[in-house]
């Protein structure tokens, strides 16, 4: 299948306007990507249809950007190059197939987006459009050219093929929605998604497929767009779970004048097998998956760093021996941890530096001060000798500590430590 | 002070038929001593209860000891706080399975509520242990509301220092007493106040955790405790 390419050139626009550009490009087509420092291409193969025709696309973008107040021109051809090179210097908008020798032929050298230094000497010899250079024999270009000029000469006239890299990968499933009038409720902003959702859902359930992450964009009237995004821990594609996740989202979208596009996309795609229903209790389905919804809903509030397993490591240190993993992520193993290494119930992180007496040196501690606090050791356990791993930094803060369980007057009980440079540290309480 | 057989005989046929008699039930076991005190024969599951600790430390061991006990091997346990102080390996003495924890973290008071609420609404919780305190009368009960629809269990954690909240349905301040001089740390020893009970008394026990059991060391009489509790 023939490719097609449409490149918009926006003479004089900021940077970041243009990467703005770039993700409202979107709309039209999954391939989009920035072209230098002015102009943006799109590879619009089988999506023209979608928008009535390549005229009307063209149109249409030509008119947002207008209202948007942004100078541009663009124009469709087969290849990169040459929808480059007809958007800046050419006088026709849409070419195709052996229009496209006949429509390059009177543009000037520059057009082919060489070096410059290459245009100079071509221009010296007197060629000054592309369709003098063609005449040239191939041979005679390498010779004097080396392959630059035949290589971009190829390129252009749709002999070579021009791979696109789009801004971001393009999504595994999509779906849009193009209004006839803009919308600005809430309301009826869940029902168009509910109609994407049910459109994507039923592809995703035919392939046995779920997603963890669903990103809606939704374009406003004015040419801005918001996202919203929602993530789960399990793969998915139940559309009342999504709902509720994303409804909390879109009560947050400002839809200023009203929103006009909507494009759903599922950027991964995980196996999701069909669960089997029950003749008896069609109820406890529901039950079955509440405990990943509840981490869901939890996840979407509160984010889902906040929301975390426990990873039990093989570490000596405390503070190295337990990760937090966010519930998103996949399954792990876990260290088992020996019953006899006693560990405080909380910890304190950083370790509170704490003033202690001792009756001979390098003894047992017979008193300490929290603040100005006095506290008598009535019971002591100890000292347990921790260090660091030999794989991890050898000089790291404290060094070889010695640990000690402590009990005050009041039954409160401590777990202190003294480090290489005997200075002593509060790091937790015991039950 | 035991009361006639037969007039207790007759008390439970009648609370027999009532509602509430549905909704305590479940229940999860302390101690001999203490199970016999309270009236539905141990603490009840599917409810909010407070637990208040000399030291946060207590309070959370304390509500470890519940929460593994009732959700056995793989209940679902939720701890929700502010901040990420609690260190999970101190829970294995415990009985708490950690790949059954889920740690929660929120900042603001609003959240932490709401998370609790959620939590509670979920039929696959079997434990919520959570920092939350000062709750109204509306909110506590709105959260007792929730246990009881899921069955889910709510322990509220607090500094016996802090705002308690409004109609628990047990409260109990856990604190550390002070261990003979051959006592080891594996075998912490807690002095354990029943505040308030609802439908029962007040009571005080001293308790060591050894072997996966609250062992009895001593129990004050009802009377006394009751008397301390009127002195303040």
């Amino acid at each position: 299948m023939a490719r097609c390419f449409l490149s918009l050139y926006c003479p004089e626009i900021a940077v970041d306007r243009l990467k703005r550009l770039v993700e409202w490009c979107d709309r039209y087509s999954p391939l989009v990507s920035q072209d230098g420092s002015d102009s943006i291409i799109l590879d619009i193969t089988g999506c023209a249809h979608l928008f009535g025709g390549e005229g009307s696309l063209l149109l249409d973008l030509q008119r947002r950007l207008h209202r948007m107040r942004i100078e541009s021109q663009a124009a469709i051809a087969d290849t990169w190059g040459a929808a480059w090179a007809l958007a800046r210097y050419g006088d026709r908008f849409i070419v195709h197939g052996e229009h496209t020798v006949s429509a390059l032929d009177p543009l000037p050298v520059e057009a082919l987006r060489l070096p410059h230094e290459i245009v100079l000497e071509l221009r010296r010899l007197g060629l000054i459009t592309i369709g003098a250079v063609r005449k040239i024999s191939r041979d005679s270009l390498s010779v004097r050219f080396g392959s630059t000029l035949l290589w971009r000469l190829d390129r252009t006239l749709q002999k070579a093929e021009d791979p696109l890299t789009p801004w971001r990968p393009p999504a595994a499933y999509r779906a849009s929605r193009i209004l006839a009038e803009p919308i600005s409720t809430v309301g009826s902003v869940e029902y168009v998604l509910h109609d994407l959702l049910q459109e994507i859902c039923s592809r995703l359930e035919k392939n046995h497929l779920g997603s963890r992450h669903m990103d809606l964009a939704c374009y406003r009237v004015d040419g801005t767009m918001d996202r919203c995004e929602v993530r789960t821990s399990k793969p998915n594609r139940a559309i009342p779970h999504l709902m509720r996740l994303f409804s909390s989202r879109l009560e947050k979208l400002w839809a200023n004048f009203g929103f006009e596009t909507f494009v759903l996309s599922v950027p991964d795609v995980e196996a999701l097998p069909p669960a089997q229903l029950s003749f008896s209790s069609l109820a406890t389905i529901g039950d079955e998956e509440s405990f990943d919804l509840l981490i869901d809903r939890l996840g979407m509030r509160l984010g889902f760093q906040e929301v975390n397993r426990i990873r039990v490591r093989e570490s000596y240190l405390p503070e190295h021996a337990v990760e937090f993993r966010s519930a998103t992520a996949s399954s792990f193993a876990s260290a088992d941890w020996p019953a006899y290494r006693v560990r405080p119930i909380r910890l304190i992180d950083p370790p509170m530096p704490i003033q202690v007496s001792i009756l001979i040196p390098g003894g047992s501690p017979v008193q300490f001060f929290i603040g100005h606090q006095k506290h008598r050791v009535m019971r002591l356990e100890g000292p347990e000798r921790l260090t660091a791993e030999w794989w991890r930094e050898p000089n790291s803060r404290y060094g070889t500590r010695d640990y000690y369980r402590i009990e005050n007057d009041k039954g409160f009980r401590f777990w202190i430590f003294c480090d290489r440079s005997e200075r002593w540290f509060l790091h937790g309480h015991f039950a | 002070m035991l009361a006639n057989p037969v007039v207790e005989n007759l008390r439970r046929q009648i609370s027999c038929f009532e509602e509430r008699q549905r909704r305590f039930s479940r229940t999860i076991p302390v101690a001999d001593a203490i199970d016999s005190w309270l009236p539905h024969g141990g603490v009840s599951a599917g409810c909010i209860h407070e637990v208040k600790g000399a030291s946060l430390a207590n309070a959370i061991a304390f509500s470890a000891v519940l929460s593994s006990r009732l959700g056995g091997d793989h209940g679902n346990i939720l701890y929700i706080a502010p901040d990420r102080s609690l260190h999970p390996l101190g829970l294995l003495p415990f009985g708490v399975k950690l790949d059954r924890l889920l740690y929660v973290s929120a900042r603001r008071h609003q959240d932490l509520a709401w998370a609790v609420m959620e939590a509670l609404r979920c039929p696959q919780v079997s434990s919520v242990i959570a920092l939350l305190g000062g709750l109204d009368l509306t909110e506590s009960r709105r959260l007792q509301l929730a246990a009881e629809s899921s069955g889910a269990t709510g322990l509220l954690l607090g500094h016996a220092a802090s705002a308690p909240i409004a109609s628990p349905i047990t409260r109990w301040k856990i604190s550390s007493a002070t261990g003979k001089a051959g006592q080891r740390f594996e075998h912490p020893l807690w002095a354990l106040d029943l505040l308030y009970c609802r439908g029962g008394r007040p009571g005080k026990w001293i308790l060591e955790w050894r072997d996966q059991k609250l062992q009895t060391i001593s129990a004050q009489p009802m009377k006394q405790a009751a008397h301390e509790a009127l002195a303040g």
